[in-house]
């Protein structure tokens, strides 16, 4: 992945731009973290936040007038944050720390005038190590002594000259200033600033004319040679927060003089503006504003009423419509710098490899992020370069890839036409987990098929290649694509009629000369199968797949008007419809998090769910949600409270159920019967009841189980226990070792005591399977480093 | 690289064919092109290794996924 690619990603997600009281501060105090300090009562650290950003904070905590407050989200519902009470109650009840000064430099640098700018700017650049000379006509700090008490307590302006003496400032005072005076002030020191707020001082007094007082924004230079000013505002214009700035931004243009470079250099980000973070703030039942009794000293109380008032502006959209996001404890711009980083690393450990795999690609988030950051590419693109450079290991999608390759086996694919048809103009597909589920329902959608359409229907049983596609191996998925495609060439290129969201996704994006359309689509248009609506309301979930699929979700509502079944929509759906997990091979490489998609769907609609695909509804039903599928309303083939609660089918029933089709159909519509390699005997087994929950979460399917039992009938176990009667074998068929404890029963029979697998390759195991993918050319010989 | 894994018992297992009981000895694990000797039960004569079930699904799987993330 190149930089650009990263950066592009980076700029999109907004959520480390500063909120907007931040970012209009022209100081850019954090406001936000400031006030959730003061709420959590760490009242010393928001002093130090405080601190961070405000120069001479003993005088600007006291005098800043708030600009914040125009532009604080707060406002819109009742009143804006009062920060300046919070600086105030921070700078009079949080500790501090003398100021520390960098290691001293030999650069110096003049300062005229002792007002508020003047003592910003020294306190910035004493800070900095610099030695600076402050010039100043008649006492320092006069003008601010001159303020009246309840607007800056006397005690204040002390402490900060205090501040500013430890911090080695040398005070100088001038009896009058001269513009010949300044004119050699500026060849004595290699900077100069000198700050008009300080109304001892004059334009005229100091020869500056008005060309001279043009300044840079920024930067705040004269047209003046090394010379830096700030200018008396007006009462309406903020005069203090102003010059607190001005000293600050002119001691920045000095400092970068002082080092020699020129003062414009990386600046862009200083100025007071509006901020691209897009914050939603939940919108709470307004609170009223503290209202302290003295709003000079608010106590703690008063403090921490106001600072829990702050929405904690924060954008975060993403993360509240996607568990996977919450999961990782950060925000998008975070996961992608991690995501690059995995990618970039040589050695050592990649510790994203995990959180790329666990994302559904649903593309939820750029349907919801203001500025469309979409994680769910991000991540694809990330396994897409981790595959090709060997570095994203084949576990966390095995089994999955093994499953296609299965559905894809000739043991299970087929393509027939309609019986007693030479040409078919329609091809219906069902995927390989609506049969893998459904497989009586399956088979009466493509009897009614027949039925209602005309010009012949054929069908086609294999799996798409969606698996393949999201664990990230083109040429795996090329080599499957171009499977059926030449199936689908044979067949006289027929219109495919697709079962499932995501097999329309993959069509779409591999195979895009085969023209596709839903089942849902032709069904909308045929004589409706079933004329019986549920008096139960159900919540309608849509795939995450078909959340563009306009036509797909209208046809399905459309079915449903007809069929006169009350649904309801989900808080999400549609566009914004939720991944159940499956998407992405989510679950596949993440188990607990897959469960957690789930339920987070389940927890939207808390009904009895309708799904029309079928991964979704035996996910959801996995997670605890009873639910049907469409094909449940249209081809009943139970009652509708059996339907609700049928289970999800284990990893090996589904397999069984995919051959049963298969076998069913063929023989049913066109007489086949199977051929006899595909009546190998299974040695009969049984398996131990307790042992079934834990066979599927470790993967292990029944036909592994038989495979290790067959070996072990023909070359015996390799351990035993004589007095108890039982077994150990093991077998490595492929890259994983199997072992299975048995007992053989009289009649000839195994029964299944326990089981368990590991990949490590451990020596005097049998099985040359030994190191390398199940096959389709080793997983099309990429990924999958062994 | 160094991978501790707890001590195995070999649970009233002898293999099958020599009829002798396991021992622990040294044997050499292999995964991801790495490879390293633990301490594991197994047939002194014929060298079959056993693994139990808590060894493959506890320690064992936590090395297969830090060599996998390597
Ligand atoms: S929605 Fe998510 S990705 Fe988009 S800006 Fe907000 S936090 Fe970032
Ligand atoms: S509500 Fe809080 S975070 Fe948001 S703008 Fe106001 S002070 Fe800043
Ligand atoms: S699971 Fe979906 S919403 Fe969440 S990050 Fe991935 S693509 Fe986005
Ligand atoms: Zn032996």
């Amino acid at each position: 992945m190149d930089q650009e690619t990263l950066r592009e990603f980076e700029s999109r997600c907004t959520q480390e731009e500063p909120p907007a009281c931040q970012s209009f501060c022209p100081l850019h105090v954090e406001a936000r973290t400031l006030a959730g300090q003061v709420a959590a009562g760490k009242v010393n650290e928001a002093r130090k936040t405080l601190e961070r950003h405000m120069p001479i904070p003993p005088l600007g905590g006291w005098l800043c007038e708030g600009p914040c407050k125009e532009h604080c989200l707060r406002k819109d519902l009742d009143q804006a944050l009062d920060l300046p009470l919070l600086e105030r109650f921070c700078l009079r009840a949080g500790r501090t720390l003398p100021p520390l000064a960098l290691p001293a430099t030999p650069h110096r640098a003049a300062l005229v005038g002792s007002g508020l700018s003047s003592l910003a700017a020294a306190w910035e650049l004493t800070r900095k190590g610099h030695r600076i000379c402050l010039f100043h006509p008649g006492p320092p700090g006069a003008s601010l002594r001159a303020l009246p008490p309840e607007l800056l307590p006397p005690e204040a302006t002390d402490e900060a000259l205090k501040q500013l003496a430890a911090l080695k400032l040398s005070f100088e005072e001038i009896p009058k200033v001269s513009p010949l005076w300044l004119e050699r002030l500026c060849l004595d020191f290699q900077a100069v600033f000198v700050g008009l707020d300080d109304p001892a001082l004059s334009a005229e007094s100091l020869g500056l004319r008005p060309e001279d007082l043009l300044l840079n924004d920024i930067t705040r230079e004269s047209p003046r040679k090394n010379l830096f000013l700030a200018l008396p505002q007006p009462p309406s214009k903020r005069p203090f927060i102003e010059a607190l700035s001005a000293g600050k931004k002119a001691a920045a243009s000095v400092d970068r003089v002082l080092n020699g470079v020129a003062p414009g250099t990386a600046r862009e980000k200083e100025a007071a503006g509006p901020t691209r973070l897009r914050a939603f703030p939940e919108t709470e039942r307004p609170k009223p504003p503290s209202r302290p009794a003295d709003p000079l000293r608010p106590s703690p109380e008063e403090a921490g009423e106001e600072a829990r008032r702050c929405l904690n502006c924060n954008c975060l959209e993403c993360l509240k419509k996607c568990v996977y996001l919450r999961h990782y404890r950060a925000y998008p711009k975070k996961y992608a710098r991690e995501i690059y980083n995995n990618i970039s690393t040589v050695f050592g450990i990649r510790k994203a490899n995990s959180m790329i795999n666990s994302c559904a690609e649903c593309g939820l988030c750029r349907e919801i992020c203001p500025s469309g950051a979409d994680m769910g590419s991000f991540c694809a693109q990330a396994r897409l370069e981790m595959v090709a450079d060997r570095h994203m290991p084949v576990s966390a999608h095995e089994f999955a890839l093994e499953d296609m390759l299965f559905s894809n086996s000739p043991e299970i694919s087929f393509l027939r036409f309609q019986p007693g048809l030479e040409k078919i103009r329609w091809l219906f597909f069902p995927g390989c987990q609506l049969p893998a589920s459904m497989p009586e329902a399956a088979g009466a959608v493509y009897a009614h098929l027949c039925s209602g359409l005309d010009g012949g229907v054929g069908l086609f049983f294999s799996c798409c290649g969606a698996p393949a596609r999201w664990s990230g191996r083109p040429a795996l998925t090329g080599r499957v694509a171009a499977g059926i495609r030449e199936a689908w060439e044979k067949a006289g290129r027929p219109r495919m009629i697709l079962a499932c969201a995501s097999c329309r996704l993959f069509f779409r994006a591999e195979l895009p000369e085969i023209e596709t359309v839903t089942l849902w689509s032709i069904l909308k248009d045929l004589p409706c199968p079933s004329e019986k609506a549920e008096p139960e309301r159900l919540a309608l979930h849509d795939p995450c797949a078909s959340r563009h699929d306009r036509a797909t979700l209208e046809s399905v509502r459309a079915i449903l008007n007809r069929l006169g079944q009350a649904t309801e929509e989900p808080p999400l759906s549609g566009r914004l419809t939720r991944c159940c997990g499956y998407g992405g091979l989510a679950d596949q490489a993440n188990p607990a998090l897959g469960l957690l998609y789930a339920r987070q769907r389940a927890e939207d609609t808390g009904q009895p769910l309708l799904a029309y695909c079928i991964m979704c509804r035996d996910r959801l039903r996995a997670a605890g949600l009873p639910g049907l599928h469409l094909l449940d309303l249209l081809f009943p083939a139970s009652t509708f409270e059996a339907a609700l609660e049928r289970p999800s089918p284990g990893l090996s029933e589904r397999r069984e159920k995919r051959l049963l089709f298969r076998r069913g159909l063929l023989r049913k519509l066109w007489g086949e019967s199977p051929p006899k390699e595909e009546n190998m005997p299974e040695p009969p087994l049984e398996i131990a009841e307790e042992l079934l929950p834990r066979l599927e979460d470790s993967r292990i399917l029944r036909s592994d189980l038989a495979a290790v039992i067959r070996h072990a009938a023909l070359h015996g176990p390799l351990f035993a226990q004589p007095e108890k009667g039982i077994f150990l074998a093991a077998l490595r068929p492929r890259q994983v070792t199997f072992w299975v404890e048995y007992e053989e029963r009289p009649d000839g029979s195994y029964f299944i005591r326990n089981a368990w697998r590991h990949r490590m390759l451990v020596p005097g195991v049998p099985g040359e399977g030994a190191e390398s993918p199940a096959t389709l050319e080793g997983f099309a010989a990429e990924g999958g480093r062994v | 690289m160094e991978h501790r894994l707890p001590e195995i018992k070999a649970g009233g297992w002898i293999c099958r064919k020599c009829r002798k009981p396991l021992e622990s000895r040294a044997v050499e694990i292999t995964y991801m092109g790495s490879s390293f000797k633990v301490e594991l039960p197994g047939c002194p004569e014929c060298g079959f290794t056993f693994i139990p079930p808590e060894l493959a699904e506890g320690k064992m799987l936590e090395v297969e996924k830090l060599l996998e993330d390597k």
